[in-house]
């Protein structure tokens, strides 16, 4: 089926970076002068960004809402971003200035829901760059900020929202004080135990539901491996889980068909869903691994 | 600025030369966010098949220096559903819709093109006998007498005006060309992909999960100006659309003085949605800058350095 489309919203333009810092090992944030992108995206939802006007790089890179600007009266001014370099278009968009003109197109894909019906407490689990878009969300949910065109919220708050953070290595983490500023209970773990736990991220989750926690809802982004793992744990917990997934795309809105994935559909069967128009954000019963 | 857009390819007739290619535009519907696509030429939606086919496995697309490289597979849900699903829709667009067919024979053609025929609202019928992506299908549009006949046999069973989308992965594209306009083809697009592929040598693996694609975008401009150029010397009465890193109005320029009398904006799309509507708005002003006031007169108007 094809029904799926970008957000109405969406739409192509040409800005002008704030700012394109360094916040962590090869990683940047960029701040992007929009306010009509900033009042209408919402925490999941992307952004393509290409790295510069010529056409090598050709294509656009999709990248998370890290957070919104706001200015001094609360209206949003601008969109951060944090990517991490990884081939030539990152490295080329890491090489930007303030000042410079970017072509962007957005907002994109579906954001994930509103905050559990009931409230209670929330498990987030970001695996390497997979972070960003939980400090955009656990303020949403928090009740601390609000996104796009939902104003505040009408579902409960959460109590609690505990990020479960996990990166190769500690000078990878970025963001924590950000985290730790908007109320989040952050708990990290590495692959060479530089910072945390040494070992893997849904360790930590395993041990706190062991202990008797029991979050109303758990979201994941990150490595394929880690979501395949955190949805095992969400279904032996019975609690409901949605992972946002970031598959390669070539366009960003529904047309080149590079990102699909296998999802299972009610009826048992499996069908190819295009991660840019008909995700990124699917409940992880639904994501064949 | 007077100038008339308005192009004639066989049988059928644009209000201007700009068209999207076929497997770059979705279903239309996906860039409808980014431009008024009734403004355009034409639109071609993404190839349909007799049957629902899955597709590749992923990585279906990598980029390349100025290119992408694609091995997609044709993923779509079949003709029924596309008669059934986009083509009410595409109806209402006000602009011409080319309908993209893709055989894994002859006869698959030939009953998609009778299917098209008994609907209405469709401006022509492009054969996609050129993707490089599947196991059938390709090896017909490197034979010219399969192309010939095929394009004969489509002919009789559909009133619509016939395009032959040709794959440049041949020794001579002027023979296959020359073979589709015998066949009685309205127009020949130029080109389909190049193959080609992108590897990992630290994992001693190709990058697309089907190993090979095909290659577009920007880098392979100077390969598809080429071949129009032979084609249109070639056989100067067989409309051509011209195909191949088209992104912006001087892009466009280049294969209309080549021979081509239209276009299709093709990959521009995925690294800039909206491409193939600023490429019409800046193409009157690049033709009056000749001195023309008309496509028409351009079409074709390259001279030889060789005399």
């Amino acid at each position: 089926m094809s029904e799926a489309l970008a957000p109405a919203c969406a739409a192509q333009r040409t800005v002008t970076i704030l700012a394109n810092e360094p916040v962590a090992k090869d990683t940047y944030k960029i701040t992007l002068d929009d306010p009509m992108l900033a009042s209408q995206i919402t925490p999941g939802q992307f952004v393509m960004v290409r790295a510069g006007l010529g056409n090598d790089p050709l294509l656009g890179r999709p990248f998370a809402l890290f957070d919104v600007v706001r200015d001094s009266t609360g209206t949003p001014v601008a969109v951060e971003l944090v990517y991490l370099v990884l081939g030539r278009g990152t490295a080329e968009l890491s090489r930007k200035r303030a000042g410079e003109p970017l072509p962007i197109w957005g907002p994109l894909g579906n954001g994930f829901s509103g905050p559990p019906v009931d409230g209670g407490d929330v498990g987030f689990v970001a695996g390497g760059i997979g972070f960003t878009p939980f400090l955009a969300l656990g303020k949403w949910w928090r009740g601390t900020a609000s996104y796009g065109a939902q104003g505040q919220h009408t579902g409960s708050l959460v109590s609690l929202a505990r990020l479960y953070y996990g990166a190769r290595s500690a000078n990878l983490f970025a963001g924590l004080n950000d985290f730790a500023h908007a109320g989040l209970d952050v708990r990290t773990a590495t692959d060479d135990g530089s910072l945390g736990h040494h070992g893997f991220v849904t360790d930590l989750l395993k041990a706190d539901l062991q202990a008797g926690w029991r979050p109303s809802k758990l979201v994941g982004c990150g490595p394929a491996p880690m979501l395949k793992v955190l949805a095992g744990i969400a279904h032996q917990y019975q609690i409901p889980c949605d992972l946002s997934l970031e598959n390669h795309m070539a366009c960003g809105f529904g047309a080149c068909f590079s990102c699909v994935t296998p999802i299972r559909e009610p009826d048992g069967t499996t069908d190819l869903k295009r991660v840019c128009v008909e995700g990124p954000v699917f409940d992880s019963r639904c994501v064949v691994f | 600025m007077n100038v008339d857009l308005s192009v004639r390819l066989g049988r059928l007739t644009l209000n201007n030369p700009v068209l999207v290619a076929s497997g770059t535009f979705g279903y239309v519907r996906e860039m409808t966010r980014f431009l008024d696509v009734s403004r355009l030429g034409g639109v071609i939606p993404k190839t349909v098949t007799a049957q629902p086919r899955a597709g590749n496995p992923t990585p279906r697309t990598v980029e390349t220096a100025s290119g992408l490289l694609n091995a997609i597979g044709l993923d779509n849900d079949g003709i029924d559903h596309f008669l059934q699903h986009h083509l009410p829709y595409l109806r209402t667009l006000g602009t011409p819709i080319i309908a993209n067919i893709a055989g894994e024979n002859e006869d698959q053609f030939v009953s998609m093109a009778a299917q098209l025929a008994a609907e209405t609202g469709l401006a022509a019928v492009e054969l996609n006998v050129s993707c490089p992506n599947v196991s059938h299908g390709l090896d017909m549009g490197i034979d010219p007498t399969a192309v010939e006949r095929l394009v004969g046999r489509v002919r009789e069973a559909c009133p619509y005006p016939i395009i032959a989308k040709l794959t440049p992965n041949v020794t001579d594209i002027v023979t296959i060309a020359r073979a589709a306009a015998s066949g009685g083809a309205d127009a020949v697009s130029l080109v389909n992909t190049f193959r080609g592929m992108a590897i990992d040598w630290r994992k001693r693996r190709p990058i697309l999960a089907n190993d090979v694609g095909g290659l577009s975008g920007p880098a392979i401009k100077p390969l598809a100006l080429r071949m129009v150029w032979e084609v249109a010397r070639a056989l100067p009465k067989c409309p051509i659309i011209g195909i191949g890193g088209i992104w912006t109005a001087d892009d466009a320029m280049e294969f209309l003085v080549a021979g081509a009398s239209a276009i299709q904006v093709g990959t521009a799309t995925f690294a800039d949605p909206g491409a193939s509507a600023r490429l019409l708005d800046s193409l009157p002003e690049k033709i009056a800058s000749l001195g023309a006031g008309s496509v028409r007169e351009i079409v074709g108007t390259l001279r030889s350095n060789r005399g």
